[in-house]
């Protein structure tokens, strides 16, 4: 074990630590976003897109046990033996939830593009 | 024994990986650039890896095998978590630069008392949490060595803290990826084989509870706790001493250490309290354990998938991605990933109910995926299934708790105290005698339902602080302090009194036992309410701007 272990910790964990116990004055710098009503935006589009999926997994979750409760046929209807409400739940149920990240994600990164390329781009991180 | 070796060969190949990814990457900047240079799909590997833990690969098919399909719920919950984190906070939490909550609400509200305190609720899940890991690890190595309960957990608590000791686990992304690749493959070949070996008739008889659940074979019950249960036939049994006992049909108590050989084609009774094996209730893809199937179903679901953002060890992976885009994504992998690992667990739940139900007579279903294949094949290739499926629980004991230990002792060490890092090491020892000592009394708690308790403690606290700070800039100190105290102490409280204590008559258990449908919506709205007492600072605007600024 002859290299030195170095301690890692966070930007943010850094801020705190050096400040000790003064007064919070300054958080982690933050950069001014070039155009403040863009990112205001932006924030509203994406704040849009993630109640959206939210929702979407809300209806599918909640839906699919609600249909379980009110239609006891689903487990009476067979596909090859198979209950067909069992094989919702241990099969079919795990593409639409990728399906729904993956369009999520879609979704986002269309809006952060379409923002950068509106306005002058806020910058790198 | 072939087991115990299988369990070796799993450790020793993780602390090699361990060893020489360790070695790859030393210094601090070194370190965090190579973390950042990792391919997206062995850092989903990875991720997937940490998260899948004995709930997973045991606590499942247990569960499913004694209360029911609707088991299954929870894994359903466990990836949707992931949509919903793909969703609220991915993005947002890998720009904010905070590898953890304490340092996320620095940020976002800047005040080093509210660290503390999320500090104190990170603490509580982690124990929640570690609790269950180390019972399921107890549970494997008794099995498989013959050791009584507590030399199990304590060995399982001796190894972990040495394999961190010696390696340390942390951030090795290829060792938590050799444990997806692991797990998934240790739970799925004997799936496979199982279903296979099982035969038409015994797979049909799976997916046809309504037939009726009879022994199999004639099958010994020793009773190890005093046991009520239901008869719906009359059964002669035979007792320790040969003798013939006949049991009417009705209700029963057999007294701890009594012993009974069941005869082959014998109904199995059903222990008081638990749904008719195989019947209705069981069969019914709803959780029910209460009599209010469809809140019950829906306030697990809301816990599981809220709370999966506010775990502390599955923040701090974002910060592996070298942009917020590619953390999403990454989330995204892992939620295909976790999917494919879940289509296994109900294999051994079906098959179980056929091949072994006396396991819910003896209160011992977590046992059930590592005793099935053993038990469906009595020769060695059965042995060698078992041994895998050992192994692969082992391994997601091994994966998660020494995640959740460093999670844990860096807590403590940042957040509460200001440590070094010999203060770490005290803190990871301290940390595994404390799961270790809670977990010894916790034999006859479901791994699932000790977990369900964490994540609803998560998804009281945790997930409306980063909700409501990523997602709405009114958000205050005042606020967010309420909120986690008041989600804090109702979560922590009715679970904790539905589990250790009688719950009253006159209250309807399942507001205790499974309380997120209640508590979430009461810690937001406290954290929404208190808010108002105060006037966010003039660059609250910012601070949540910067989160969504490409």
């Amino acid at each position: 074990m002859s290299p030195r272990r170095e301690k890692l910790t966070s930007p943010q964990t850094r801020v705190a630590l050096a400040r000790g116990n003064r007064p919070a004055q300054h958080l982690l710098p933050l950069p001014e976003p070039v155009d403040a009503e863009a990112a205001r935006r932006l924030f509203r589009r994406q704040r849009r897109i993630a109640i959206r999926t939210v929702a979407l997994l809300s209806l599918l979750l909640f839906g699919m046990s609600g249909a379980f409760a009110l239609l006891p046929a689903l487990g009476e209807v067979r596909i090859a033996e198979l209950p067909l409400s069992w094989l919702l739940l241990t099969v079919a149920i795990y593409p639409l939830l990728f399906g729904l990240a993956l369009w999520h994600v879609r979704a986002a990164e269309r809006a952060e593009d379409r923002s950068q390329a509106g306005g002058p781009s806020g910058g790198e991180r | 024994m072939i087991s115990v070796l299988t369990i070796g060969l799993v450790l020793v190949t993780s602390l090699a990986i361990g060893l020489y990814g360790v070695r790859a990457a030393r210094s601090a900047s070194d370190f965090l650039v190579a973390s950042r240079r990792v391919n997206p799909n062995w850092n989903a590997t990875a991720i997937a890896g940490e998260y899948l833990s004995a709930a997973s690969v045991l606590g499942l098919a247990g569960l499913l095998l004694k209360n029911g399909l609707g088991t299954m719920w929870y894994a359903v919950g466990f990836t949707a978590g992931y949509v919903a984190v793909v969703a609220l906070v991915a993005g947002p939490m890998r720009r904010s630069g905070a590898y953890t909550v304490p340092d996320f609400a620095e940020y976002r509200l800047g005040a080093p008392p509210l660290r503390k305190l999320c500090g104190c609720v990170v603490l509580v899940i982690m124990l929640l949490y570690l609790v269950p890991q180390f019972k399921g690890a107890g549970v494997v190595f008794a099995l498989v060595s013959g050791t009584p309960y507590w030399v199990g957990v304590v060995l399982a608590g001796l190894v972990v803290s040495g394999s961190i000791a010696v390696g340390g686990m942390r951030s090795a992304t290829y060792v938590q990826a050799f444990h997806y690749v692991v797990k998934l493959g240790f739970i799925a070949v004997p799936a496979v084989y199982l279903v296979v070996v099982a035969g038409a008739d015994t797979r049909s008889e799976a997916l046809h509870p309504e037939w009726g659940t009879r022994f199999p074979e004639s099958t010994g019950v020793e009773f190890s706790v005093g046991t009520r249960f239901d008869l719906d036939r009359p059964v002669t049994v035979t007792d320790s001493s040969g003798a013939e006992v006949r049991l009417a049909a009705g209700e029963h108590t057999a007294e701890e250490g009594t012993e009974y050989v069941f005869p082959a084609g014998a109904p199995v009774p059903h222990p008081a309290g638990l749904p008719d094996l195989g019947g209705e209730r069981w069969s019914t893809p709803l959780l029910d354990t209460g009599g209010h199937p469809v809140f019950e179903t829906w306030s697990t679901l809301l816990a599981i998938t809220f709370g999966c953002m506010g775990l502390p060890h599955v923040i701090m992976r974002f910060h592996t991605s070298p942009s917020a885009r590619v953390a999403r994504r990454v989330a995204v992998g892992v939620i295909a990933l976790l999917g494919l690992f879940y289509l296994f667990p109900t294999v051994y739940g079906l098959l179980g109910r056929v091949l072994t139900p006396q396991l819910v007579l003896l209160r011992g279903t977590d046992t059930v995926a590592v005793v099935l294949p053993a038990q469906a094949e009595p020769g060695a290739v059965g042995t060698l299934m078992t041994a895998l499926v050992a192994a692969g629980a082992f391994g997601a004991f091994l994966s998660t708790s020494s995640g959740l230990l460093l999670a844990l002792a860096g807590g403590l060490s940042h957040d509460l105290f200001q440590g070094s890092v010999p203060r770490l090491r005290l803190a990871v020892a301290v940390g595994a005698c404390v799961a270790v000592v809670l977990a010894l009394p916790a034999q006859r708690i479901d791994i699932n339902v000790l977990v369900l308790w964490a994540f609803t403690v998560a998804a009281s606290t945790f997930c409306p602080l980063l909700v409501l700070g990523i997602w709405w800039r009114g958000l205050t100190l005042p606020g967010a302090a309420a909120g986690l105290v008041v989600g804090a102490v109702t979560a922590t409280g009715a679970v904790g009194w539905s589990i250790l204590a009688e719950v009253p008559t006159w209250l309807p258990g399942v507001l205790l036992a499974q309380p997120a449908a209640w508590t979430v919506p009461l810690a937001f709205a406290t954290m929404a309410v208190c808010s108002r007492l105060a006037r966010p600072p003039e660059w609250a605007e910012h601070a949540v701007l910067r989160l969504h600024s490409p």
